[in-house]
């Protein structure tokens, strides 16, 4: 403390003060004393007491610890970059396929030019790209109670997948 | 539903009419091409596998991968396009997740109606052989394998007819072909390879990070059984209701009715929603494949008919939709 130990000395007290609870509680004892000699005086006897009131008095704010948040902060951004882009193209996935299809059959009627496709059904154009998003929500939601698809497995889903990339090849 | 669920279901339909028939005189060797379709029911859901294969509609064809892994847990699927955009459709009992690669999209639903099926089951549906004549054909080599092909002739225009070739050994379906009444090939699938036999489980992991689900579609998207209020009036022959419920629309903006029609091997949907006073639409029609849709707007509901059958099933069905009681 005072720096009248020499090194070798100060580090075999310090250890010895780590291992016997009588010393360190007199550490502990001695430090009050020069703390109350010093400054510490004026709190008075019962300044636990009414430290205690205050604290209770005191307006509870739930708030993270600066700190601590700005840590977290620092050390997650790099995580959310990682599959931040996807985590939200996946909620944008959902909102770009509503299940709704009001502009469906007008488009189909602006059709007939794909005609090139129907040699077995005449009557019906192409499922226009339009239309896709929501005939394939249609279709999915058909497909997991045919009898074919079933039989089918996942290779029913090739359905779905085409009518989705109609978009591209069209 | 899990598709495990639903193989079963259809399975022991299958089973059903099988034993139905066996007890008839059989000339045309019915009851013996039945088996095979239970068999390829069976193997659809319990065999393991992987393999390329082709699907075809029109004048196009798109080749995708397909492995399929079966364990104690149930079965998981997954399907990846090898042509166009990069696609990635993987199906596991709880859920189906779709990986857009062009986009950088992906997609996660939860399977609908896990629950509700069974219990919805209704009356035996009608027997595939009163509506398709179905026989044994011969046999042919489909991907390198022995198959065993069946028909299934329709008796009348409301449906396509269907010829399948199954893997001798084990059920498996190799190749499916649907026909329409000038027996021009409307659409098909068929396997060019595949390995049948035990797949690692690293074989259907998805090949993109799957983002956990946003909070809105966290909410179960669908499904209750219920009395949706609508009715079909004029069902083609054969198509009898299996199924009715409530789905929740995408948007989250109120309820679709979806109604669903089977005849035991085709099925169709009919699906109705709310639709503004103001968005009128005319009455259309769509196909892909062997895949029509019909649309049609009633005053303010927007109907819409989906199936794998000719476009006279979903513009009969689709026209006689109405509210019940009326």
């Amino acid at each position: 403390m005072d720096g009248e130990l020499g090194r070798r000395e100060s580090k075999a007290q310090i250890q010895r003060l780590e291992h016997d609870p009588e010393l360190s509680q007199g550490w502990d004892t001695y430090h009050l004393i020069g703390d109350v000699l010093r400054q510490e005086a004026s709190l008075g006897v019962d300044f636990q007491r009414r430290l205690q009131v205050r604290l209770e008095r005191e307006p509870i704010v739930v708030a993270p610890h600066a700190l601590p948040a700005q840590r977290l902060l620092r050390h997650s951004l790099p995580l959310a970059a990682g599959f931040g882009g996807i985590a939200l193209v996946a909620w944008l996935a959902v909102s770009l396929h509503p299940f709704t299809q009001q502009q469906a059959p007008a488009a189909v009627a602006k059709a007939p030019a794909l005609a090139a496709n129907n040699v077995a059904a005449p009557s019906a154009p192409a499922v226009p790209a339009t239309v896709q998003g929501a005939a394939d929500e249609y279709l999915r939601a058909h497909q997991e109670f045919s009898p074919t698809a079933a039989m089918q497995g996942v290779a029913s889903y090739a359905r779905t997948v085409s009518l989705e990339q109609g978009d591209a090849s069209r | 539903m899990n598709a495990r669920r639903l193989g079963f279901l259809l399975s022991g339909l299958l089973a059903f009419q099988l034993a139905q028939r066996a007890a008839l005189a059989d000339p045309l060797g019915e009851s013996d091409a039945l088996a095979w379709l239970q068999k390829i029911a069976t193997a659809a859901r319990e065999l393991s596998y992987s393999g390329t294969f082709v699907y075809q509609h029109g004048d196009q064809m798109e080749t995708s991968r397909i492995t399929h892994y079966v364990d104690r847990a149930g079965e998981i699927e997954k399907l990846e396009t090898l042509d166009g955009p990069r696609r990635e459709v993987i199906r596991n009992q709880d859920e189906i997740v779709t990986f857009y690669a062009d986009s950088r999209m992906v997609r996660r639903e939860r399977r609908a109606a896990r629950r509700s099926f069974p219990a919805l089951l209704p009356d035996p549906l009608s027997s595939i052989t009163d509506f398709y004549q179905v026989r044994r054909g011969g046999q042919d080599r489909i991907a390198g394998l022995d198959a065993q092909a069946l028909v299934l002739e329709p008796r009348d225009e409301f449906r396509y007819g269907h010829k399948l070739w199954a893997d001798l050994n084990s059920g498996l379906l190799l190749k499916a072909k649907m026909v329409n009444e000038r027996h021009q090939v409307v659409e098909q699938f068929y396997f060019t390879q595949v390995n049948i036999g035990p797949v690692s489980k690293e074989a259907v992991r998805p090949g993109f990070v799957v983002p956990p689900m946003p909070a809105r579609s966290a909410q179960p998207e669908v499904t209750s059984p219920a009395e949706t209020g609508w009715v079909v009036r004029n069902s083609p022959a054969g198509f009898r209701k299996i199924l009715e419920m409530s789905r929740v629309r995408r948007d989250g903006q109120g309820q679709v009715a979806h109604l669903v029609f089977s005849d035991g091997l085709a099925a169709v949907s009919v699906f109705i929603e709310p639709l503004p006073a103001s968005r009128k639409v005319p009455d259309g029609l769509m196909h892909q494949g062997a895949l029509h849709i019909y649309s049609r707007s009633l005053p303010d509901q927007l109907v819409t008919v989906l199936g794998e059958t000719p476009a006279a099933t979903v513009v009969q069905m689709g026209n006689s939709v109405g509210p019940k009681g009326k």
